[in-house]
């Protein structure tokens, strides 16, 4: 009888020498104590060597399915077949089934070779010579990684810690390139000061010194690859007429190598730039359609690692970054800030100032969902972000319309009630009317009358009205656009005094279009 | 040296190696050895001293983590919200305390005395913390040992240290069987028991958690991780040699037989069997008590011979430990 037993190293075929001791199940164990012994019942046959680890984990995983792998397809046709009139005991039933549909070989299993199977692993290193137990333990750890992962689905592209080397390498080549700049620009200033004034581009600058050198070639070069006509023509005007210093070929070239530098590592960045967009795209689908990809590399490498941020909830998603405002404002009793790293999305961007909290809001909800969506979902598809993203879009539609609607007002918004404002309402008493002394006309003193009692009521109520004007400003758009028609020649710093004048010969013009005033309602 | 830095995307922690940017450098080592999740909001923040202006998001307590199966390790105590029982003072273990270790009874596990006791074991892999938990370290003549504190309330295998178990039969050098091993929280201190040169072979089902088993596996090379289902110990019968010890955490209703099947396989004539055993999860109406002497029978059958059994009162309810043999060497009748 031949026994197949497995191992993380590799196929062993042994022979039963002493088939009888296998009758006796219990007492089996018994002449397996020492490996001389166990050598005594059975015998190495054969012993296939995994090659590397690929085709370990391709035999592990068939074991693990119970079905034929390559490599034990192998070992069965070499060893065992030769000897087809053996039995062949194996551990697994259902993989005795296949080997006999497959191979036509006759399996055993039975509880005498399970235990047979016990022994045998429990003197593995005797019985396997050639095989020190260092390695197979190895063998053994490094196949349960692979096999692992490969159950996980572990995928390296799937690997989140790229993102957060790129995006800090993103920030320290910034720095480090601005520094570089700023040298350059110094050091060649000290030769060709005006150039620096000329070219606010610093790419273009960098790389119209590589081309010029010194600023004697400026005449005969032709720049016009890198500057707009103007430019190049202001540029060779300076050359003639600047007040730097002569320098020799040796500075020169040294400059050059730096600007080189500027420029290769200029080009790195939009490489990184480029590289780590399709990571985020690969990694987190959901959460670059969302915020794009700039703030959510930023966001997984605040937070450590995608599953980190996933853990986070919405509210801190919404002020991750702001944590020094934060705290600061949690100590001191004061508002929270509304944004922190998700300002910067081009969702909060667009917003009006007044809206960018909401939208904030709301966009770090959406946005958590889709964090958790990517760090934990199985399959990445960037479906549910590009929903959410169109929601959000909807929404803050809404948000702008809204604010537009109540200025141009329908029936509706008219409809609705005003918030109230308290206004008071003080009569002062009009001595005009107190005179006794008798009038010319009757009729014409009546119109005086008339007139004279619109006119102070018209200041004074307009004095009242202006003093809630500022207070009002704050509250609602009305103001807005009472400060709007006012004629525009006016400046912003209008004094209150003024106002009233102006107020009251516009009125006049245009009675109709204050609804709020309530003079509109007295001249009607 | 960062402190309180556990390996990467497994857990809460992970940095990347650059700045105190997430703000969790404190996160194991300040404050009160034992659950976070009983902890209030920012009450605690000014007792931790902002170290690099970052209370931050340190108190994970604070933001009630879900109970999810998904969110394990860290992150708040899921399901043992008397987690502030023994422990619960931050006096305990302040930064920079001396306190002094010393062997417990069972080999390779320490008690480390100070201002309150507790359970360590020496770490492995110094200067990281698997989920969070305190590190001590203390001068040996020249070298520094660090130790691991292990905490009751997250961990059976603990709880029954702590209770008194006679034998937990996991020695340095051993090897270990660890059925149920989750996000290898107690496997790890097993790895520290066992050492270099025992080997513990940890089986866990869920992916979420197997995720975090990988992490810790990377770093503690005495740990086979083994995402499989345990039922069937024929599927991993390619990586898994004989052992000397089984200890099971599976909570299933066949636990009995699971342990059964394993120990057919892979225990060794004479090894032992750790089993803990939850009586809700084998029968929620039954009475504990007779759970666990109906679990007890299971065993006898299968030639598993049981030695002792401890309640883990006053870490968890209902929970029992059996300890036991497995077809124990004849007696020598003279």
């Amino acid at each position: 009888m031949l026994v197949l037993f497995e191992t993380a190293a590799g196929y062993a075929v042994f022979k039963v020498l002493d088939e009888s001791k296998l009758k006796k199940v219990d007492s089996l164990y018994k002449e397996f104590e020492t490996p001389e012994k166990a050598n005594k019942i059975v015998k190495l046959k054969h012993f296939e060597k995994f090659q590397d680890t690929t085709e370990a984990l391709a035999a592990a995983t068939a074991l693990v399915e119970g079905k034929i792998g390559k490599s034990l397809k192998k070992v069965l046709k070499k060893v065992v077949a030769k000897e087809a009139h053996e039995q062949l005991a194996i551990s697994d039933a259902k993989l005795g089934g296949v080997i006999k549909e497959k191979m036509d070989l006759s399996c055993l299993h039975s509880p005498a070779v399970a235990e047979l199977m016990r022994c045998i692993r429990g003197q593995m290193e005797g019985l396997i010579s050639g095989l020190p137990p260092k390695e197979m333990s190895a063998m053994s750890l490094g196949l349960a990684h692979s096999l692992s992962r490969y159950k996980l689905k572990f995928s390296p592209d799937k690997v989140d810690t790229m993102i957060v080397q790129a995006i800090s390498l993103l920030d320290d080549l910034d720095k480090e390139l601005n520094n570089y700049i700023m040298r350059c620009r110094e050091w060649y200033g000290w030769h060709f000061p005006e150039l620096g004034k000329i070219i606010t581009d610093n790419l273009a600058y960098c790389k119209s010194v590589c081309h010029i050198g010194d600023r004697t070639n400026v005449a005969g070069s032709d720049l016009s690859e890198l500057l707009p006509e103007e430019i190049e023509a202001e540029v060779k005007l300076a050359a003639e007429i600047s007040m730097g210093t002569e320098v020799s070929e040796q500075d020169i070239s040294n400059i050059r190598h730096l600007c080189e530098q500027v420029i290769e590592i200029t080009d790195y960045r939009a490489q990184l730039y480029d590289y780590l967009k399709n990571r985020m795209m690969a990694i987190a689908p959901n959460l670059t359609v969302m915020v794009g990809e700039l703030v959510g590399a930023r966001l997984i490498s605040h937070a450590g690692s995608l599953l980190n941020l996933a853990k986070h909830p919405a509210s801190t998603v919404q002020i991750l970054g702001a944590e020094k405002a934060l705290f600061r404002a949690l100590k001191t009793r004061k508002d929270t800030p509304k944004y922190g790293l998700i300002y910067h999305a081009s969702l909060v961007g667009q917003t009006s100032a007044k809206n960018k909290g909401k939208i904030s809001r709301m966009l770090a909800a959406k946005a958590s969902l889709a964090i958790r969506y990517d760090a934990l979902g199985e399959d990445t598809n960037a479906e549910m972000g590009v929903e959410n993203r169109a929601k959000l879009e909807a929404r803050l539609r809404y948000l702008e319309e809204k604010g537009i609607r109540r200025i141009s007002g329908t029936g509706k918004a008219m409809a609705k009630a005003d918030k109230y404002t308290h206004k008071s309402q003080v009569k002062l008493y009009d001595p005009s009317g107190d005179s006794t002394i008798p009038s010319t006309s009757k009729k014409r003193k009546l119109e005086e009358m008339q007139e004279e009692e619109e006119t102070p009521s018209k200041p004074a109520k307009k004095a009242k009205k202006i003093k809630k004007e500022p207070v009002s400003e704050e509250v609602g758009e009305t103001s807005t656009v009472s400060t709007e028609e006012t004629p525009k020649k006016k400046k912003k710093k209008k004094s209150i005094a003024v106002e009233p004048k102006e107020e009251e010969v516009q009125v006049a013009e245009q009675p109709k279009e204050k609804k709020k005033k309530k003079k509109i309602k007295e001249e009607d | 040296m960062k402190p309180g830095f556990s390996p990467r995307g497994g857990f809460g922690g992970g940095r990347g190696g650059f700045g105190d940017r997430g703000g969790r450098g404190g996160f194991g080592d300040r404050g009160s050895f034992g659950d976070r999740g009983g902890r209030g909001g920012f009450g605690d923040r000014g007792g931790f001293g902002d170290r690099g202006g970052r209370g931050g998001f340190r108190g994970r307590g604070g933001f009630r983590s879900p109970d999810g199966g998904g969110f394990r390790g860290r992150g708040g105590g899921r399901g043992t919200p008397r987690g502030r029982g023994g422990r619960g003072g931050r006096g305990g273990f302040g930064a920079g305390r001396k306190v002094l270790v010393e062997p417990h009874r069972h080999e390779g596990v320490f008690i480390c005395r100070g201002r309150e006791d507790a359970l360590v074991t020496k770490n492995m892999v110094v200067g990281e913390s698997v989920y969070g938990e305190k590190r001590m370290s203390v001068e040996e003549g020249e070298t520094k040992i660090e130790y691991r504190a292990w905490n009751p309330f997250r961990s059976k295998l603990a709880a029954a240290i702590l209770g008194g178990v006679d034998q937990i039969h996991i020695k340095p050098g051993a090897k270990v069987m660890y059925l149920g091993a989750a996000s290898g929280t107690t496997v790890s201190h097993v790895s520290d028991i066992v050492g270099p040169e025992g080997l513990v072979y940890a089986v866990e089902f869920s992916h979420r958690s197997g995720r975090d088993l990988l992490n810790v596996a990377k770093k503690r090379t005495n740990i086979i991780p083994i995402i499989e289902d345990a039922r069937h110990p024929h599927k991993y019968r390619m990586l898994v040699g004989m052992v000397d010890v089984i200890f099971a955490d599976v909570a299933q209703p066949d636990q009995t037989r699971i342990v059964a099947l394993n120990a057919h396989n892979f225990l060794r004539n004479g090894g032992h069997f750790v089993i803990s055993i939850k009586a809700n999860c084998i029968d929620s109406t039954a009475a504990p008590e007779a759970v666990f002497a109906s679990e007890v029978k299971k065993m006898t059958s299968e030639n598993m011979k049981p030695q002792e059994q401890l309640t883990l009162e006053p870490y968890e309810r209902d929970h029992a430990v059996v300890v036991g043999i497995y077809r124990p060497p004849p007696k020598q009748k003279k």
